[in-house]
């Protein structure tokens, strides 16, 4: 099995680079790999235990794969396919396909590290690779965009080496097992790091102008899967740390809040969208038992809806209803918006229901809150006018896309079909419901202009050295 | 002492790229805070000694500890190939906003 898992995790970089050599095979190249990925994470589910493996002795790359493993490398696996059979008609380069591939090896690689030294290759190999799709049009205000991702990571992952250095000055180790006992310094350095580049509270809010202002499919690749890559760890370290949980869990519910309260006075689209990739990581990290099936269904909905978004006439909400929408693109967009508001037959349900259960009674009230909020604002979408509109022009391999993402929101129902009892359905239908009436009532009568003075560059940065504080604070308490 | 030192010189290199304005300020003092991080390993590598770790019959010296910097070493490799990656990006940014003023850059390109 361990020479399963090693063929499965080079092979992206190996096709990766010998793309450049079949430059005509490379979109089926590209798909067949993410075909690897689905296959491995299926057999992934079929095992008893969690496989781990070392290589070399006690100080070299430990690995480790299971089932929580194995939901983020399916999101991974169907988020990359979805891309390419969108990208599949519009006539990208090779070098698209290339950076594309080998970003989808590197957080396969993120995935199953069970050691910080290997973690931070994977994050660093991901932060290039997003950076090479995020400039590829070359125009100016893209490479402003990626050269703003890349240093705000690039310093985020400097304090995370060191975290690393310390941890390893304490137990001369650096897996995650040597977290414990660990000096506080050490818990926070590492912690800002994972937090910024994950997304998370206030130090991810770098992502929701990197993730609005990307090409479509590159948005919809950097939040259904890159982001999880930070917060991927954070899970794993919360169920393996006892004193760490509660940590993670208020960054969850913090985050939920956050994100969601900017979501709701949006205008925009896409930067509605991408503020709630930061909401939503909230759910996934509020409770670190389930959050492989929240990411799961997360990844799916949201690639979906930042696809179908990219074909929407216009991104602004104003513009949006003064002009009716095609009806099948609005039945695509109202399908994803159930699901991430928890409507049940859909996948969302399950998993919203799944990590409402598991919450510790002093997050109930955030988490619900924060479900209300998201019923909310994808009122906006659910609600727009929609007609048989003349000529609107859907790119080819629109459609493949978005299929096989709405296809696996509803497959993915039978990992947790005992979701559907009369009072667990009740519940999100009364949110939902909760919902759109304070939409129609007064959220969309509301003018309401947050300030971004905290997006501003330098602030991204400066907020990072605030979170070193609050965290020194919280693990020391 | 020498921790004392290398926390300083990460900490002006984060300042430095907080209160630079030119962009490639900020990449310089960018490459100054991951210096002082490689200088940390390269301490906690030398807690036990600081020998050249070589297997050979002599008899045991107090040797550094090999990990740390093997470990530093991959993420020097890296280190230095984002900050090629920051520099090229940058040139391309400066033909046309010469003076490369963040917050001039920052304006221009907002939605």
């Amino acid at each position: 099995m361990t020479t399963v898992m090693m063929v499965w995790l080079t092979l992206p970089f190996f096709v990766g680079f010998s793309i450049y050599l079949l430059p005509q095979g490379d979109r089926i190249l590209a798909l067949l790999v993410t075909l690897v990925s689905m296959a491995f994470a299926m057999v992934l589910f079929e095992q008893p235990a969690p496989l781990s493996w070392h290589l070399l002795d006690n100080f070299g790359v430990t690995l480790m794969a299971d089932d929580l493993s194995a939901f983020f490398i399916l999101t991974n696996a169907l988020v990359t396919a979805a891309v390419i059979l969108h990208c599949w008609y519009s006539g990208k380069t090779t070098f698209f396909y290339t950076q594309a591939i080998i970003l989808h090896g590197s957080v396969n690689a993120a995935f199953i590290c069970a050691d910080l030294i290997s973690l931070y290759v994977a994050l660093e190999v991901i932060g290039i690779a997003v950076f090479l799709l995020i400039a590829y049009p070359r125009s100016d205000r893209s490479l402003w965009v990626a050269l703003r991702y890349l240093f705000v990571s690039n310093t985020a992952m400097l304090f995370y080496l060191m975290g690393a250095a310390l941890v390893y000055l304490t137990n001369q180790s650096f897996s995650f097992e040597a977290l414990e006992g660990a000096p506080v310094e050490a818990i926070a350095l590492l912690f800002v790091g994972l937090l910024t580049k994950g997304g998370i509270f206030i130090s991810g809010l770098w992502l929701p102008l990197t993730h609005s202002e990307s090409e479509t499919p590159v948005s919809a690749l950097m939040s259904g899967v890159v982001v999880k890559a930070g917060v991927f760890p954070l899970v794993r370290i919360a169920l393996m740390s006892e004193e760490l949980d509660p940590i993670v869990r208020i960054f969850g519910a913090g985050t939920a809040l956050l994100g969601v309260a900017y979501a709701m006075f949006e205008k925009d689209t896409k930067r509605m969208l991408a503020f709630h990739t930061v909401s939503q990581m909230g759910f996934v990290l509020a409770a670190p038992e389930v959050g492989g099936f929240y990411a799961l269904t997360h990844g799916l909905v949201k690639a979906a809806l930042f696809l179908t978004a990219g074909a929407l006439p216009s991104r602004s909400f104003k513009e949006l209803h003064n002009q009716p929408i095609h009806t099948p693109i609005w039945i695509a967009l109202v399908i994803a918006s159930f699901s991430i508001s928890g409507f049940p037959l859909l996948s969302g349900f399950g998993a919203k229901v799944l990590t409402m259960k598991n919450l510790l009674p002093w997050q109930v009230i955030a988490m619900n809150m924060a479900a209300l909020g998201t019923a909310i604002s994808f009122a906006k979408f659910i609600f727009l006018p929609h007609g048989p509109a003349k000529e609107q022009l859907v790119k080819r391999g629109f459609w493949p896309a978005v299929l096989l993402l709405l296809a696996g929101l509803v497959v993915a129902n039978v990992a947790y079909y005992d979701a559907y009892s009369l009072a667990n359905i009740a519940k999100p239908l009364a949110i939902i419901a909760l919902g759109w009436l304070v939409y129609l009532l007064i959220i969309q009568r509301m003018v309401v202009k947050l300030p971004r003075v905290l997006e501003e560059f330098e602030h991204l940065i400066g907020v990072m050295s605030v979170m070193l504080m609050v965290l020194f604070g919280m693990v020391l308490a | 002492m020498l921790y004392a030192c290398v926390y300083a010189t990460i900490l002006l290199g984060f300042f430095g790229i907080l209160l630079k304005e030119n962009l490639v300020m900020k990449i310089i003092a960018m490459d100054v805070m991951s210096t002082g991080v490689i200088a940390l390993f390269v301490l906690v590598a030398a807690r036990g000694g600081t020998y050249t770790p070589i297997l050979s019959g002599a008899p045991s010296i107090a040797y550094a500890d090999p990990v740390p910097q093997a470990v530093i070493l991959t993420a020097i490799v890296i280190g230095f190939s984002i900050q090629a990656l920051m520099l090229v990006a940058v040139m391309k940014l400066a033909r046309d906003n010469p003076t490369l003023e963040t917050r001039a850059i920052e304006e221009e390109y907002r939605p």
